[in-house]
């Protein structure tokens, strides 16, 4: 990573910990300045971006968010069987405008189904959830068509909201270029790379202005640029005031969200009753 | 209108770049008809008919298996149920169509002297029952070896049944074969207002069918309610 890059990532993550628009233009140029004047490599002479811009959020603090708009989605006491066993017990979340929240837990605790009867695509054997506004899921693999190319799929998710040919290719090429990727080649789906083609799942999930984004572990096959700019853009939409429910298990991201919903069973914890828990401050 | 289009047209698309499938779409029937050749004309084109309706199913249980997980987020997108099984039968029957044309000139090539006329309106039937019955077949069965299976295990009984019975009947592509008798072995009227009933009412029903199954699976959750934006 060159200075240019280090400064870049910082820019990413001062914005991602919402340091002020203006201190952190001022904290960026310092530091470029610096290196143009002392020279020396940045990771020597700061150190990694992330925990510089950790250290300048423990000097300057943060810049207040936007305040929590009104609620978007509800799901009060989800309860699922398979069979005999349960996966979901009693599981509630409330997720307002412009909130992130993090659904975490163990494999095979019921994340994805959570995720999936929030989103209408399976009923529950108790509970019910109340959504305001347009839903967008983005699955954890599938949910492209292996022959169609990434235009049409943008098509596709445009006709169905009776959004114009054009206008559906333009919106779904720059949403994709949110995640630094060129959407418009003639490659069909199957031919593109796991990552790129969770890119493509992500930015169809994104492309109908949904009130309420549903993913479930999106970022499968991502490098680590992809990661930073995923991260960016969740960032941007809750700005923009989306509702955002992200089934992760990576725990180092839980600080850039709002709530937290643990599904893990209570036996495995030793903690009964998942609810919602205290994400970013 | 522009939904169902849409699912059409990227149906199309789809079945268009196999070009692997599209091969043996053609051999199929090619090889029906092939297979019977020295024998009895009759035979020969009653075989064509049972493959073109034989590909043009299992191109329908491919496109609706692969279609199984896009469908929910479509669902999502804003299509309802209806966009997207009668746009994709749309699709089906147009990629139906296209591959029948060669199969009406190969027997005029040929030089059979039977009625254009009747072979036109068998081939439609063909087409007509085995889009909604491949579809039928795969949203019914979520596996496509299983798929296939019961496929092969309808178009050997249509094959191999007594058409005189009354089982025959029963069989999806019955329609097409009474219409071939009437093409072939000049036989009376009968037998093409027979068939085209049959066609006409197992379409009817199997659509019906894919309509019930695909309302089922991709309804609106009672779970789940919506508010408008306030």
């Amino acid at each position: 990573m060159n200075a240019d890059d280090w400064l870049r990532t910082l820019t990413a993550e001062l914005h991602q910990r919402r340091v002020a628009a203006d201190a952190a233009r001022h904290v960026v140029a310092e530091a470029a300045t610096h290196l143009r004047e002392g020279g020396g490599d940045p990771w020597v002479v700061f150190g990694p971006p992330q925990q510089y811009a950790g250290a300048v959020v423990e000097s300057i603090g943060t810049a207040p968010g936007p305040r929590p708009g009104p609620v978007r989605l509800h799901a009060a006491g989800i309860t699922k069987r398979y069979g005999r066993r349960t996966v979901l017990r009693d599981a509630t979340l409330t997720v307002r405008a412009g909130q992130i929240a993090a659904v975490v837990g163990a494999n095979g605790c019921g994340k994805s189904t959570f995720l999936r009867i929030c989103a209408g695509l399976m009923s529950p054997d108790a509970g019910e959830v109340t959504v305001s506004g347009r839903l967008g899921y983005c699955p954890q693999s599938g949910g492209t068509a292996d022959f169609l190319l990434a235009d049409e799929h943008f098509v596709l998710i445009g006709a169905g909201q009776g959004v114009a040919r054009g206008p559906a290719r333009r919106a779904g090429r720059a949403a994709a270029r949110q995640l630094g990727w060129e959407a418009g080649g003639d490659v069909q789906a199957r031919h593109l790379s796991g990552g790129t083609r969770q890119k493509l799942n992500l930015t169809m999930s994104t492309l109908s202005a949904p009130d309420v984004l549903l993913l479930d572990e999106p970022y499968q096959g991502f490098d680590q640029g992809t990661y930073v700019n995923f991260w960016d853009q969740l960032s941007r939409l809750r700005d923009a005031g989306t509702a955002i429910v992200v089934v992760t298990h990576l725990l180092n991201q839980l600080d850039r969200v709002d709530i937290v919903l643990d599904l893990t069973p209570a036996h495995e914890t030793g903690w009964h009753a998942p609810g919602i828990q205290g994400g970013r401050p | 209108m522009n939904r169902l289009v849409t699912v059409a047209e990227m149906t199309l698309r789809e079945l268009l770049r196999r070009r692997g499938v599209l091969l043996l779409l053609l051999l199929m029937p090619l090889t029906f008809y092939l297979i019977r050749r020295d024998a009895y004309l009759g035979q020969s084109v009653r075989s064509l008919l049972l493959g073109v309706g034989w590909a043009v199913s299992t191109a329908a249980l491919f496109a609706t298996t692969a279609a199984r997980e896009l469908e929910p987020r479509l669902r999502l997108a804003g299509y309802r149920p209806h966009h997207l099984y009668l746009g994709r039968m749309l699709g089906l029957w147009t990629v139906g169509l296209v591959i029948s044309v060669p199969f009406f000139l190969l027997p005029m090539i040929d030089g059979a002297d039977l009625r254009y006329g009747g072979l036109a309106a068998a081939l439609l039937c063909s087409v007509a029952v085995a889009a909604p019955f491949g579809m039928l077949i795969g949203a019914l069965l979520p596996r496509e070896l299983e798929g296939t299976l019961l496929l092969l295990t309808v178009v050997t009984v249509q094959m191999l049944i007594d058409p005189a019975g009354s089982g025959a009947r029963l069989t999806p592509f019955w329609s097409s074969r009474e219409i071939a008798t009437w093409t072939v072995d000049n036989t009376d009227q009968g037998y093409l207002s027979r068939g085209l009933l049959h066609g006409i009412v197992v379409t009817a029903l199997l659509a019906l069918g894919v309509a019930a199954v695909a309302s089922v699976r991709l309804r609106r959750r009672r779970h789940l309610r919506h508010l408008p934006v306030g």
